[in-house]
């Protein structure tokens, strides 16, 4: 038997990078610098007396880190965290190299999924939407794809948190408008998994946040990143960065002020709570300086998003991206265009998080059939991820023997064993002419409706096992809240 | 003469702020009247960036330009043209609403607002309805516009409305409202006087607003 000679290598996956390891280090001395000589704007007095213990000049609410600093908060960053489902099964790890595709969170406007007519986000659409993500196989993590607009105003992130939480097992991310509300959704992660202790040991959600560019941590968002430290909620604490408009529209520049801004708070959360999980990253991309909309289709997000991603991961952290959106406002040939541009490029540099798969019309609009569409694109997209094997069986030199020049593999043992590998479509339509025309000449757009529609009307999720006892906790702790948002508004 | 308020404009589609300013001063010395200024220079020239704009052959940092040094000249001009009883462009006054930090949009439409010869007060986000009530006590506006990005905060722009009632001077100026989840129906339910979804309509119902 002949054995394989020393200093092989074996290319499992493509190889994909934008930046070299020279630029990399540069925009991270840009980053350092700012970070130190610029500062940012911090809108909280824990957050600041923390960040001045540890060295950091603190001038009102300036603050300017120092780069010791900054190492000594991404030394705690851990490498790896675990998530659960509400019923304790490990669902998710947190590291870089592992990547979850999800929808994204709060657009005020949703596709109907009956008139296909652009229409409020309501309560109903929330468990939906968290049902159908739980049954896309290609879709790692769940979120909500609209705020909701039919219940007490300022509350929509609470009811969205308690209904999805139990309307699925994959991951879920989670958003608040202030920290009261961040700790009602903590105490409903903490209904479900039997206690502040178990929360801690097995944490059920992911929070989301954003800072403001260029360089605000504003008092919601670092109020509500302080909570998640100190509770040991795993969150992301990212920005909305528009190129040209709230940072520069030159993409490295981008990418210096982006980083910044989230470093900050990571900086705060490890200083707070060393050990803590918090990813970085958000959303990238460019003012269309025609239409003064922020576009969700440009190539420049994934351009952006990649770049990103490498830096991120540079530095140690998991890289908080998107991808699947585009600034179509129905389904159409742009939908499928721009989504399969960004999928990809997200698939090649791999994220942690992958988000707003769903998002139409620049974020304003939610639609379900995208996410779906979505869905079968990362499906694709994971073919060319999973390379090609190279060994003695799969180049079937001995199989290619037997059939010879001018024979078939359809008898194969091997073609048997190996065409079950190959990607079997969903929604992509292959049929031959006359079945295609026999069956009334489905576009995509017609399959993809079916497809949603079905899973809406047929798949369950897993709510019916939420036990009694906890589902009346969870609506006590709803309760309580609107007795709380509707006291305050009397005040006023 | 013509000529020279033919070259106003070029200055001021070409967004050279200084050189604008020289010379629509040396044209009012030299004996144009600040009509013929503001209206076949300045007007013109806003009039023509906005439709390269819209047909795509400008894009939004030259606007800007633009606009700001139609700031500038307005300066000059807006004290002249009340000397002469002659009306400048008007007044707008604009604010992003209490609890909202979105910005850039409604810095959009107010450099888009002095690019139309308003003197604009921008007065911030995450303001309380009595600092509407106050600025538009204090600059007399013609147009008071409101932005909100967030359903949330939409309903503030209505208890703008109310205050401004309340106050009594909800018939001296009015309400322009704006940003991603605000729409034509939702201005008519608080009792605005006009909605645009971006900032270039902004600018065209503002004007029509001062018309009607
Ligand atoms: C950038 C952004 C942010 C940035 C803002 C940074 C900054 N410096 O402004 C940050 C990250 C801070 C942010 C925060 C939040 N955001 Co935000 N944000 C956006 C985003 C992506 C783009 C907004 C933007 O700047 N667009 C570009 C500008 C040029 O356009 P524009 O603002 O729409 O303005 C134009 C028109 O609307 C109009 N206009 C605007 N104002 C006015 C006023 C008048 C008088 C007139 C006539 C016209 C007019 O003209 C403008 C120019 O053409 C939008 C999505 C979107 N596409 O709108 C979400 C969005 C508005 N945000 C949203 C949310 C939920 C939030 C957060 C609650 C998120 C969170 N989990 O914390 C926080 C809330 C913070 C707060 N209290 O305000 C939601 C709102 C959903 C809802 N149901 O209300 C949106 C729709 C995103 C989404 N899909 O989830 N956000």
């Amino acid at each position: 038997m002949a054995t394989t000679r020393a200093n092989q290598s074996e290319n499992k996956t493509p190889r994909f990078s934008l930046l070299s390891k020279d630029q990399k280090e540069e925009i991270y001395l840009g980053v350092v610098k700012t970070l130190a000589d610029t500062g940012a704007d911090v809108h909280n007095e824990e957050a600041r007396d923390v960040l001045k213990k540890h060295g950091c000049k603190v001038d009102g609410v300036r603050v300017y880190i120092p780069q010791e600093v900054v190492l000594k908060a991404l030394d705690t960053v851990p490498p790896t965290t675990t998530l659960y489902n509400w019923e304790g099964k490990e669902n998710c790890r947190i590291e870089i190299g592992r990547t979850y595709f999800g929808p994204g969170p709060t657009p005020p406007y949703f596709i109907d999924p009956e008139t296909m007519e652009r229409r409020k986000y309501l309560r109903k659409d929330a468990s939906m939407v968290a049902r159908v993500c739980d049954a896309l196989p290609n879709i790692g993590y769940v979120d909500s794809l609209g705020s909701i607009s039919d219940v007490t105003n300022g509350l929509a992130d609470l009811y969205e948190h308690a209904d999805q939480i139990q309307n699925t097992t994959k991951p879920l991310m989670s958003w608040a408008f202030n920290v009261e509300n961040a700790r009602d959704e903590h105490r409903i992660g903490i209904a479900l998994a039997g206690g502040e202790q178990a929360f801690r040991d097995k944490p059920n959600f992911v929070h989301y946040g954003e800072p403001i560019s260029p360089l605000v941590s504003d008092k919601h968002a670092i109020d509500k990143c302080v909570y998640c430290a100190k509770e040991r909620i795993p969150q992301v604490y990212t920005p909305c960065a528009i190129g040209g408009a709230t940072v520069p529209a030159s993409h490295a520049g981008q990418i210096v002020v982006a980083m910044s801004e989230a470093l900050v708070g990571v900086v705060v959360a490890q200083l707070l709570n060393p050990g803590t999980c918090v990813i970085i990253g958000g959303m990238q991309s460019i003012l269309d300086m025609k239409h003064s909309t922020y576009a969700y289709g440009a190539p420049e997000l994934s351009l952006m998003s990649a770049a990103l991603t490498e830096m991120v991961n540079y530095i140690g952290l998991p890289m908080f991206s998107q991808s699947g959106c585009t600034d179509t406002k129905k389904l159409e040939l742009q939908s499928g265009v721009e989504a399969t541009m960004s999928v990809h490029a997200a698939m090649l540099t791999g994220p942690t998080f992958v988000h707003d798969n769903g998002y139409t019309e620049s974020g304003k609009t939610g639609n379900i059939f995208q996410t779906v569409l979505d869905d079968e694109v990362i499906g694709m997209a994971r073919v060319i991820q999973g390379g090609i094997t190279v060994n003695e069986d799969t180049l079937a030199v001995e199989q290619i023997r037997n059939v010879g020049p001018g024979g078939h593999y359809l008898y194969e043992d091997h073609t048997l064993e190996h065409a079950k590998e190959h990607w079997r479509p969903s929604l992509m339509n292959r049929d031959s002419y006359e079945d295609w025309d026999t069956k009334g000449r489905p576009t995509m757009s017609d399959r993809i409706v079916k497809k949603t529609r079905d899973l809406i009307e047929n798949y369950e999720g897993p709510s019916s096992r939420v036990p009694s006892d906890v589902k009346k906790d969870i609506d006590k702790i709803l309760e309580e809240a609107e007795e709380r948002v509707q006291g305050k508004s009397q005040l006023h | 003469m013509e000529e020279k308020l033919g070259s106003i404009s070029q200055t001021l589609i070409e967004g050279k702020a200084d050189e604008l300013q020289k010379q629509v001063q040396e044209a009012l010395d030299g004996g144009a009247t600040p009509e013929d200024v503001m209206n076949q220079a300045l007007v013109a020239g806003m009039d023509a960036v906005g439709q390269q704009w819209k047909a795509g052959d400008m894009f939004i940092p030259e606007v800007i330009r633009s606009a700001k040094a139609m700031s500038g000249a307005m300066d000059i001009i807006r004290p002249k043209l009340s000397e002469s009883g002659g009306a400048g462009s008007g007044t707008f006054v604009i604010g992003t609403v209490l609890r909202d930090l979105h910005d850039i949009g409604k810095d959009l439409v107010a450099m888009m607002m002095e690019g139309a010869g308003f003197k604009v007060v921008n007065l911030g986000i995450d303001l309380d309805a009595e600092v509407f009530v106050d600025a538009v006590k204090e600059h007399k506006p013609d147009i008071l516009g409101m932005s909100a990005l967030l359903t949330t905060t939409m309903p503030q722009m209505g208890e703008v409305i109310n205050a401004l009632k309340e106050a009594g001077i909800r018939d001296q100026v009015k309400v322009m409202v704006g940003g991603a989840p605000v729409s034509e129906e939702y201005a008519e339910e608080i009792g605005a006087d006009s909605y645009a979804p971006n900032a270039a309509t902004a600018v065209d119902k503002a004007k029509e607003l001062l018309q009607a």
